[in-house]
């Protein structure tokens, strides 16, 4: 039986072929929780400064949390963690599906992959043990067909975590897909597992327990929790609607990205109520709404389309940030092309989001008149054309053409083009481009965005309660400012480094635990004291609130010392000089819709301050980790009993 | 007031709540070969659907035991196992037009959904879809 006071690693070396399992020192969970946490140290002591985030020298890391496998609501996420291939820094991922608690079930928090293999393979685990196998006749298959594949090659339980033809290719933002639909994404950690040759990880959980440390106060502890879930606002919204729910009204407030982030609204109210997740009901899409493991809140969609040009089309998803990606962004508000095009990218296991900034940027650069024809293959990459989309994710998977030029991200493929096109380049200060949120009029995600440890984007700092869109927002903003009347509102310069820290060390402890951001940020069911008795119920490992949070910020700070190491600075905390330098157009010009460098200078100065890190070079202090305990931590290779 | 299971299997998400609760709720672990209800799910059509026993009123199962072993408890309904008349010949199993009774492999008897009582778990942690709800006997079915 699995129980979650004792964490385990399985380390296999893809050189060599060989693997063993370890213990994790006790400490290490009551200082990291788990998952995320103590995965970011394995990462720290494993890969030296300016490994190749391609070559053997770097590793990649799946982990499960503290609670996955239990009845923890939405216990069912898995974070992967490596160096990033788009950006060459720190990169922690994440994704649903059942994947995490199948691999908890059999034993194994982290699964640890070192080296290179020679030839294709894949591992298959399950209670019988380990063994790495040869993929040869999976590589080149598609994320559906390999995860169909070797889901039958056990009992009805097998998940499948893998790589598509994008990570095989090395295409730079290369996603792993678990449980065929749910992507760890953004950054490439695919385009690392196929540089390791490794095209699957197949778990069958059959016949497997976990047991909890004090089931009676861990039951309560659910039972709490999935009531503040059932009760949150937000929740039953991504419930019925899913995050995509309301793209025509964020489109209205001008706060949905379009034509590679120029603007915030497509002027087309009708296209953009079709792109709506509220719509997708009436329309006859949506097919199935999906839950990962344990979920109560079930935002994931499975669409369908019945006719048109594309039907037949069929795949999990779209989130918001793929119909913004593949649709406004890149002047597009056809939903069909849309569902279309993220069954590609959910097969090819490519990311969606750079994706859709990759092309969002060639239109604007060949728009701009920088780009020839000697280039674009006969492509025209002209706004919302679907031929061009479509013949565009093809390239950049097989790297073939201009795809190739896109394939490494919209940073470097600006270095080659030259010119301004710099300037369009969606990506702060690590060379990944940001999602879809209207930084401009939203400072506490400009915030996070550019002091995201992976690159700018809102996926370790969802910081939706800024706006106090729903009660359980303001409830957060009045605990976190003191007054959320005052504090709340996008264009609201004081308190964003407390908001945003907040939310980092929860989202922090989420991944830790294995619990999905949805249920402690966006909806706001579980907060600190409800994480904390889940933790400590489940564990065994007695911890407060206070003490959680802290794990969590150690986490962020650990994180961050990797990107130190690889001598990042503040320079990198940055956010697309289009948010610094173009003011946000159709906008109130009171309301100052621009982030300018002064005002990102007062919110970094103010978050460095808060976390007790140096405000020059942006990173945290000797006294600061010492403060933390990660002098320890980090000088001592304990990671294991 | 004694309840009945009553299952929506298009609503269904697959997220296993029902499957981990319930095991709980019996075990106080988490083994989906322990639960009572157990899901069908092909996640590449996002298709999925519970399995458990909706306590027929003429229970196929029942008439099936050649022992004698399962009854209806009086006081919820449920149908209850005799562990020490069944013989695990599993006839309870194939006679299930729903395929709801599951079975215990380490007790080689069928595990049956017992309403917990009066208050199913499953239907607590399945509030948002609703694919296993409860309805009220001798009232319609609400699906």
């Amino acid at each position: 039986m699995t129980t979650p006071h004792m964490q385990r690693a399985l380390y296999v070396d893809l050189t060599t072929g060989q693997t063993r399992v370890e213990t994790i020192a006790p400490v290490l969970i009551e200082k990291l929780l788990g998952g995320r946490g103590i995965a970011a140290k394995i990462l720290y002591d494993l890969v030296p400064k300016g490994a190749d985030p391609l070559g053997p020298e770097n590793v990649l890391i799946l982990s499960t949390g503290a609670l996955s496998g239990t009845g923890a609501p939405a216990a069912g996420r898995l974070c992967v963690t490596t160096k990033g291939a788009q950006t060459g820094v720190y990169l922690k991922t994440s994704a649903g599906g059942h994947f995490s608690p199948s691999l908890r079930a059999l034993g194994y928090d982290y699964l640890v992959f070192c080296g290179a293999s020679d030839r294709p393979v894949y591992v298959w685990i399950d209670r019988d043990g380990v063994r790495i196998r040869d993929a040869s006749s999976l590589w080149g298959k598609g994320v559906r067909e390999t995860t169909r594949t070797l889901s039958t090659g056990g009992s009805d339980r097998v998940e499948v975590g893998c790589i598509g033809p994008a990570g095989e290719n090395g295409v730079r933002f290369a996603n792993v897909m678990f449980s065929y639909y749910c992507s760890a994404s953004r950054c490439g950690a695919g385009a690392v597992m196929g540089s390791k040759k490794l095209k699957a990880i197949a778990v069958d959980p059959a016949g497997t327990t976990v047991g909890v440390a004090d089931p009676e106060a861990f039951l309560g502890a659910v039972r709490d929790a999935r009531e503040a879930i059932y009760d949150d606002t937000l929740a039953t919204q991504l419930y019925e609607f899913g995050t995509a729910a309301d793209v025509d009204f964020f489109n209205e407030l001008r706060s949905h990205p379009a034509y590679n982030f120029q603007r915030s609204y497509i002027d087309d109210p009708e296209g953009a109520r079709r792109l709506s997740g509220r719509n997708w009901i009436p329309a006859g899409y949506l097919k199935r709404r999906r839950g990962c493991a344990g979920c109560p809140i079930a935002c994931h969609r499975y669409t369908e389309v019945a006719e048109g040009p594309f039907t037949g089309s069929h795949s999990g998803g779209p989130q918001l940030e793929t119909v913004n990606a593949l649709g406004p962004r890149c002047g597009n508000t056809d939903v069909e092309l849309v569902f279309r095009l993220n069954e590609l990218c959910n097969d090819y296991g490519l990311d969606v989001s750079t994706t859709g900034s990759s092309i969002a940027w060639l239109m604007e650069t060949y728009e701009r008149g920088l780009l020839g024809e000697d280039v674009l293959d006969g492509i025209v990459p002209t706004w919302g054309d679907s031929e061009a989309m479509l013949a565009l994710v093809d390239k950049i998977v097989k790297r073939d053409g201009v795809g190739d030029l896109l394939a490494d991200g919209t940073r470097e493929a600006a270095k080659r083009v030259g010119g301004d096109s710099w300037k369009w380049t969606a990506h702060g200060g690590k060379g990944l481009e940001i999602t879809a949120l209207e930084l401009r009029s939203a400072l506490s995600y400009a915030l996070a965005f550019a002091v995201n440890v992976r690159g700018a984007d809102h996926l370790l700092t969802e910081t939706i309660a800024e706006f106090g869109g729903t009660k359980e927002a303001i409830a957060v903003m009045d605990r976190i400012t003191g007054d959320a009347e005052k504090y709340c509102g996008g264009s609201v310069l004081e308190k964003r480094a407390e908001i945003v820290r907040w939310h980092e060390d929860i989202y922090a402890v989420s991944d830790a635990l294995g619990i999905c951001a949805f249920t402690t940020t966006a909806a706001y069911g579980i907060d600190e004291e409800r994480a904390a008795r889940l933790f400590s119920a489940g564990t065994g490992v007695s911890l407060s609130a206070e003490q959680l949070m802290k794990a969590g910020r150690r986490i962020v700070t650990l994180e961050r010392c990797f990107n130190m190491r690889e001598g990042l600075t503040r320079a990198n905390d940055r956010i697309p000089w289009r948010m610094m330098n173009e003011v946000q157009e159709d906008v109130d010009p009171e309301l100052d819709p621009i982030v300018t460098q002064e005002k990102l200078d007062t919110m970094l100065d103010e978050y460095y301050a808060l976390h007790g890190w140096d405000p020059e070079s942006g990173n945290p202090t000797r006294e600061t980790l010492a403060e933390l305990g990660l002098l320890d931590l980090l000088s001592e290779r304990a990671v294991h009993a | 007031m004694a309840v009945r299971l009553v299952v929506n299997p298009e609503r269904c998400t697959g997220c296993n709540s029902c499957v981990l609760a319930c095991s709980f709720a019996h075990a106080k672990e988490y083994a989906f070969e322990k639960a009572r209800v157990r899901t069908s799910r092909d996640a590449e059509y996002a298709d999925a659907r519970p399995r458990v026993c909706v306590q027929c009123a003429e229970a196929p199962c029942l008439a099936a035991c050649p022992t004698g072993a399962l009854s209806r408890t009086a006081e919820t309904g449920a149908i209850a196992v005799d562990s020490d008349l069944c013989t695990g010949c599993g006839l309870c199993r194939a006679a299930c037009p729903y395929d709801g009774i599951h079975w215990d492999a380490t007790s080689k008897r069928p595990l049956i959904c017992d309403l917990c009582g009066g208050e199913p778990e499953c239907v607590q942690v399945c509030r948002f879809s609703k694919a296993i709800t409860t309805r009220v006997v001798g009232e319609e079915d609400p699906a």
